[in-house]
């Protein structure tokens, strides 16, 4: 609230964050799985001699080029360009806390990136020893910027015993910080042969077509299996509230923890049944099912990582509303709106409920909840009388754990539910039925 | 309509102000160079991937250009990263601010960006099916980068501007605006991408540099026709920039034209060099390029010290409290070194697997 909020319609600003951050996660992962990859296949195709395995090597990286150099540098940019345009204060709180992270990261990824290219470029210019180091060159570097940002995300769920140390060790090695490494680091090999069984797929040469799709089977496989094991110490080191909101505690969210696991069992199947057993057999058609499957669990994943983080975008210091637990005291005093300056109130905005009741919704409660779409409230409060919206509204905290209390003066209250009630009994309707 | 500055964010500064400001400035000089060459870069493709059908010149330039320009976006973004982050450290209040203000053109970069990306990668692979129509693919790419050059024109000109953001905000909160009443924007556009046709004048100058020396005959040519795109918009420029000067509030504009003899110094010093370098470059090209660089750091001095003194009577990031992370910055220090150094490595190692045949000769 010490920003100008961001109105966007239907979608909310959080899931514009979330479309673009589950797509760069889903490329990004592979990026760096992807230079294991190469470099591993590549030293085995030249101990071998297997110039067919290289050739085949050398069109999978212009696809991984195409992917990861354009779409999965642009779409991390894209995420922090949405971050700060929808929680300009808690990307503010991030960059200030973490700015030597975040520089340590950009060099890592300046290293990851001509590396790339020098890999890419130097397939027939530089001679075997070279090129392969420049390969585990980029898979370090690469690596190494999943090891910074991993760490800075991760302290958004658990912040640890920063709140009191205000330590950046304490913030950046948090209590989640490895456990999520462990985790990320199997999607980065799970992907990485997830993304190569689209370019198998498409091999010409029988043999070699069979050879690399089992191959690259395997890389998913291996994946796959360490995913649930980093998984259950990721959830043992979770905040209690947030575990049990995974399970149980928010309907939604326990569905899509379902939904996580369950897909995440679908893409484990289908690799062993359909390109490890049957690799002779196998289609690009079903390359892209195993994809869009790795794809649907990339997102429900990550979704759920999100939401239980609820009712804090960082955990213990501030609310998904931007306001920093620090400051509760106060807002009881001077309230949302004694605030939230960029509510601009005018005279005539003060006197009518109605006008005043948007304007704390916007403050308060938008940045979560659009009006009409995703997680709409009009909907959220249909059929409830005001003395309901009332009570809800005093007691938000206690009765959905999910939510941060509610701040303002009561007379931002009894203005919100006015608006509230407003959005389903629209006040000339109202009067008509009188 | 009262003017409404976010309060700084209280975890204040991870290193004094000063350190700050000098790693902003470095990397946005870093970023701009990239920047300028692939603007100009991608327009003069266009132009001579047209010209190619009957110039053999302009088809080989072409190519080359094809083949240097995704890098070279890659290169932009990636150094656009650093000062981005820095610029959020110390001016975040402003760039938030004006960034809702605009959060869907804003925003919009991020799809434009990518789309002119995948047109550069089209252009250079030009697989069968695209025939002819490479140019126009060109033209996209190169229209929407000098569009996401306007827009950051946008942005920066609102950054400055906190008079303007409150009633911007309350007409609206869609995030829709734009900053089209300010005086400055159109040359201040004009000025930064003017500057990219001259610095790409002599990056192609270079690569015929490095065409001549590999017995090349192509590269005469190109030297020649770099050289003048460098001298065409450096003479443009002395109009765009001097309209840039004047379109200033008059009590800023004072500082850079005596009022204050260090910026006029800085400004001026750089006017200088570039025109040095206007006479230099038919003769002695490496000196040409070595002025404009220096050129450029003085203009990203002077730029520097316009948005203080723009933002002077709201915020002032010498009050900023300092919370300093030296262990952190000195890991950071470290490995921006070591990094640097592995870089160089590849770059020599790829630069000298270029020259096999010589090798082998001698």
């Amino acid at each position: 609230m010490e920003y100008p909020f961001w109105e966007v319609p239907l979608l909310g600003g959080g899931m514009l964050i979330g479309i673009i951050a589950i797509l760069h996660v889903f490329v990004s992962h592979f990026a760096i799985g992807a230079g294991l990859f190469l470099v591993l296949t590549e030293r085995k195709a030249r101990r071998e001699n297997d110039t067919a395995l290289l050739e085949y090597l050398k069109r999978h990286s212009t696809f991984f080029i195409l992917v990861v150099l354009v779409f999965g540098a642009v779409s991390g940019v894209g995420i922090w360009w949405a971050i700060g345009l929808v929680h300009p204060t808690a990307t503010s709180a991030l960059i200030h806390i973490f700015v030597w992270a975040w520089a340590i990261e950009w060099v890592f990824f300046v290293v990851e990136l001509l590396a790339a290219f020098i890999y890419y470029y130097g397939w027939d210019r530089l001679d075997a020893r070279t090129h392969i180091a420049v390969g585990w060159i980029y898979f370090a570097g690469a690596w190494l910027s999943l090891f910074m940002i991993n760490g800075i995300l991760t302290f958004m769920l658990t912040t640890g015993r920063w709140t009191e140390t205000h330590s950046i060790v304490d913030a950046f090695f948090n209590p989640t910080m490895l456990p999520s490494l462990v985790v990320r680091t199997a999607v980065t090999i799970a992907l990485a042969g997830l993304y190569a069984l689209i370019t198998a797929s498409a091999v010409a040469d029988e043999a070699l077509r069979e050879r690399v799709v089992k191959y690259a089977s395997k890389w998913v496989l291996v994946g796959m299996t360490i995913i649930p094991i980093g998984g259950i110490w990721y959830i043992s080191r979770i905040p209690d509230q947030a575990r049990e909101i995974s399970m149980g505690g928010a309907p939604v969210v326990t569905l899509f923890a379902a939904a996580s696991v369950i897909f995440s069992a679908f893409v484990f199947l289908a690799t062993l049944v359909g390109p490890f057993l049957f690799p002779k057999r196998f289609h690009v058609t079903f390359a892209f099912v195993i994809v869009a499957l790795g794809l649907v669990t990339t997102g429900v994943t990550e979704w759920v990582r999100e939401a239980v983080r609820k009712p804090y975008i960082l955990y213990n210091y501030m609310y998904s509303n931007a306001i920093r637990t620090d400051e509760v005291q106060n807002l009881w005093e001077t309230g949302v709106l004694g605030k939230a300056r960029w509510a601009l109130l005018t005279d005539e905005e003060k006197r009518d409920p109605l006008k005043m009741g948007e304007k704390v919704f916007r403050f308060h409660c938008q940045s979560c909840h659009t009006v009409n779409g995703f997680n709409g409230i009009k909907f959220a409060v249909k059929g409830w009388q005001k003395d309901f919206l009332d009570v809800q509204i005093q007691n938000l905290n206690q009765l959905k754990g999910y939510m941060p209390p509610f701040l303002g003066t009561d007379e931002e209250r009894h203005a919100l539910v006015e608006w509230l009630y407003s959005l389903n009994n629209p006040p000339q309707q109202t009067a008509a039925r009188r | 309509m009262p003017v409404v500055v976010p309060p700084p964010d209280p975890a204040g500064l991870p290193a004094p102000a000063w350190l700050l400001q000098v790693l902003l400035v470095f990397t946005f000089i870093l970023h701009v160079l990239a920047m300028n060459l692939l603007v100009g870069g991608t327009t003069i493709m266009a132009i001579s991937l047209r010209k190619g059908r009957n110039s053999a010149f302009h088809a080989e330039l072409a190519k080359r250009l094809s083949k240097a320009l995704p890098v070279t976006m890659s290169l932009t973004i990636t150094l656009g990263v650093a000062p981005l982050l820095f610029v959020q450290v110390l001016y975040g209040q402003a760039f938030y601010t004006a960034s809702v203000l605009m959060a869907w053109p804003w925003l919009s970069v991020i799809a434009l960006v990518l789309l002119a990306y995948y047109g550069l990668y089209l252009v250079q692979f030009r697989p069968d099916w695209l025939g002819r129509m490479v140019t126009p693919i060109a033209w996209v790419s190169a229209v929407l980068i000098l569009l996401v050059g306007l827009l950051y024109t946008h942005n920066a000109t609102l950054n400055v501007a906190p008079n303007k953001w409150a009633s911007l905000y309350a007409m609206s909160a869609a995030g829709l605006h734009l900053n089209w009443s300010e005086p400055t924007l159109i040359p201040r556009y004009l000025h930064f991408m003017v500057a990219a046709f001259a610095v790409a004048g002599l990056g192609i100058a270079l690569l015929g540099v490095q065409a001549k020396k590999a017995q090349d005959a192509w590269g005469q040519e190109a030297v020649a026709y770099g050289a003048r795109w460098f001298l065409g918009a450096t003479l443009v420029q002395i109009v765009v920039g001097l309209w840039f000067l004047f379109s200033l509030p008059s009590n800023l504009m004072q500082n850079f034209i005596g009022g204050n003899i260090v910026h006029t110094a800085i400004l001026w010093g750089g006017v200088v060099l570039a025109v040095i370098a206007l006479l230099l470059v038919n003769r002695y090209l490496l000196g040409a390029v070595a002025l404009t660089v220096l050129a450029i750091t003085l203009m990203a001095i002077t730029r520097h010290s316009l948005r203080g003194m723009y933002l002077q009577p709201y915020l002032d990031v010498r009050t900023l409290a300092v919370n300093p992370q030296w262990g952190m910055f000195v890991i950071f220090a470290v490995l921006l070194v070591a990094g640097l150094a592995v870089v160089g490595w590849m770059v020599w190692q790829f630069y000298k697997s270029g020259q096999p045949q010589k090798a082998a000769v001698e």
